[in-house]
């Protein structure tokens, strides 16, 4: 009992290590250490933005010391971005919508990773007539239009967080997909896959043990394209449908 | 040259294949989606129960689904795509010139950010490591990761509102009232108007095109043949002609299948510039639930993609001898 609790305690503190080390491996790259700060910004927005907003986004309007409501008045000490034309606080409404933002890139962009990787791999892997259905769909989902498709089905159903991040997977897994069949199509030709498959190991075993690690990296970069894609996504259904804008910042 | 055709036949089998899908995917989302386009007409409780009949048999939409389905596939396939319910006019009479206009807007913007980014990429890639590679690729990097309303709006701001230099909004004038085609398309008005929105699509467009270019000349620059034209004693300059005239392929496709997206990839640029084209015309179908206009623009983004996507396969089994034409890409 002793022993195992012993080699925990030594495994998490050897984790620990790997990933101080990597982390001070990160902050020595100025670009990697920019963009860590950047990233960290974003979350803090996406958790906090909506505790930090001085003032109800929608159901209020900033006022002068007259009483009178500010539309579309200039950044000042009441309001330091601005208000519409409605007399809102831009100021609350930009940290109140970092939330659905935040939420949206996140699910959406690991969502399309997941479905275009685990696509790409079967596609790459198997080959022959399962390649050829699956590439074919992919072909398909290029050919239709993003936005048109999108805004339609939004004119139907009520927008929500959880309907536009389903729509975005829908239409984004297609580009990680095609990337990642190539690179298994090139992963699988090496020795060890080759090995793997003569010593007995069963496709599905060959497929996530030995050929996904080598493509994961790919995947990893691809899921922070879709986390970017699935923000300018959704801020593009917003503006063409400005409607939008207030029902996903609920 | 049989195992190409054979090739060919089999792409175009299998574009025709996806055309009939694509469209049956059209029928079904808006079949599938509530509410017909007449509801709101219905619900304002003017029209009597007979005259609701008379328009949905007007329109054969009392007839069975499959009967329905058979006529939409026969009419989009053949381009008849009948009338819009908002304007009573023929579809086509209204996404024509909105089609043109798009591709006025379009397809100078895109030639023109292949040949000027392609050779930019070719020669930064050529200089690696120069001030003109860094600069060149953080600016097309940056015009192409920000969404396209972002930087449109942003040009908007300053040369449309703060410098006054350019219209902010539309094609031409209010008070024009071009007739035919030469005086629509070649008066100074509509060169005032075009600049701007063509601007930001040829900086939106030239990322993808200078780093492939890049790309293909820095691959190539090592490699044998370039040292044998180094060993003959030719400049650096047709040197990197003839780098740059072997990244030609991928080029060449990406500008086919960057073509095929014309119509649906930058329609919000046509949004924020009030540019009257195919993009813009569909987001306000949709938003009046024109539904004839809707999939009959719907059809031609998708065909437009699905034939450029047949052409690049194409053009990149017929260029590319490494490439298996039994098989797609090795």
């Amino acid at each position: 009992m002793s022993i195992t609790n012993f080699s925990i305690n030594e495994t998490v503190d050897r984790r620990f290590d790997q990933v101080k080390s990597q982390f001070r491996h990160l902050l020595q790259d100025q670009l990697a250490a920019s963009g860590l700060v950047i990233l960290a910004g974003f979350f803090f927005l996406g958790i906090f933005g909506p505790m930090l907003a001085p003032n109800p986004p929608f159901n209020y309007q900033v006022t002068n010391a007259q009483g009178e409501i500010l539309r579309l008045s200039p950044p000042s000490t009441a309001a330091p971005l601005g208000t519409t034309s409605f007399g809102q606080d831009i100021l609350s409404q930009f940290l109140v919508g970092a939330r659905p933002t935040f939420i949206v890139g996140l699910l959406g962009g690991v969502g399309t990773s997941v479905i275009g990787f685990l696509v790409g791999l079967t596609s790459g892997y198997f080959g022959g007539y399962v390649d050829e259905a699956l590439m074919r769909f992919t072909d398909l989902t290029y050919s239709l239009p993003l936005l048109p498709m999108a805004l339609l089905i939004l004119t139907f159903v009520e927008p929500n967080i959880l309907i536009i991040t389903l729509i975005i997977m829908l239409f984004l897994w297609k580009i990680p997909a095609r990337v990642v069949r190539s690179e298994v199509l090139s992963v699988k030709q090496r020795t060890f896959v080759k090995s793997a498959r003569a010593s007995g190991a069963s496709d599905l075993r060959t497929m996530f043990v030995h050929v996904a690690p080598n493509v994961l990296s790919i995947g990893v970069l691809y899921t922070a394209y879709g986390i970017a894609w699935s923000i300018a996504v959704q801020a593009s259904l917003s503006t063409s449908q400005s409607r939008l804008v207030r029902t996903s910042a609920c | 040259m049989s195992a190409f055709r054979r090739f060919l036949l089999k792409r175009i089998a299998i574009s025709i294949g996806l055309v009939l899908v694509a469209t049956s995917v059209i029928f079904i989302v808006l079949r599938l989606l509530p509410g017909s386009p007449f509801t709101t007409l219905f619900t304002t409780g003017n029209i009597g129960p007979e005259q609701q009949q008379e328009i949905l048999e007007l329109y054969g939409l009392t007839e069975p689904l499959w009967k329905q389905y058979l006529l939409y596939i026969k009419n989009m396939l053949t381009l008849q795509f009948g009338y819009s319910i908002q304007s009573s006019s023929s579809v086509w009479s209204i996404i024509g010139p909105k089609l043109l206009n798009t591709l006025i807007l379009l397809v100078p913007a895109l030639v023109t950010t292949a040949i000027v980014s392609s050779v930019a990429g070719m020669y930064a890639g050529w200089n690696r490591g120069s001030k003109f590679e860094k600069l060149s690729i953080v600016v097309s990097t940056f015009f192409r990761s920000t969404p396209i309303f972002i930087s449109g709006l942003l040009f908007l701001i300053i040369f449309a509102y703060t410098l006054n230099l350019f219209p902010p909004f539309g094609m031409r004038s209010t008070t024009a009232a071009p007739t035919g085609l030469a005086d629509t398309y070649l008066s100074g008005d509509f060169l005032h108007h075009y600049i701007l929105p063509f601007s930001t699509a040829v900086l939106y467009y030239s990322g993808d095109f200078l780093l492939l270019a890049r790309n293909g000349v820095v691959e190539k620059k090592g490699s044998e043949f370039l040292q044998l034209h180094r060993a003959k004693g030719l400049t650096e300059h047709e040197q990197l002609a003839r780098a740059g005239r072997n990244t030609m392929l991928p080029l060449l496709t990406y500008f086919a299948l960057r073509l095929g997206m014309i119509f649906q990839g930058l329609i919000l640029l046509e949004v924020v510039f009030g540019w009257p084209g195919i993009g813009q015309e569909l987001v306000n179908a949709i938003s009046q639930q024109d539904y004839p206009l809707v999939q009959a623009a719907v059809f031609i983004m998708a065909l437009a993609v699905i034939t450029m996507n047949l052409i690049a396969d194409i053009l990149y089994a017929y260029f590319d001898p490494n490439v298996n034409a039994s098989g797609g890409s090795v």
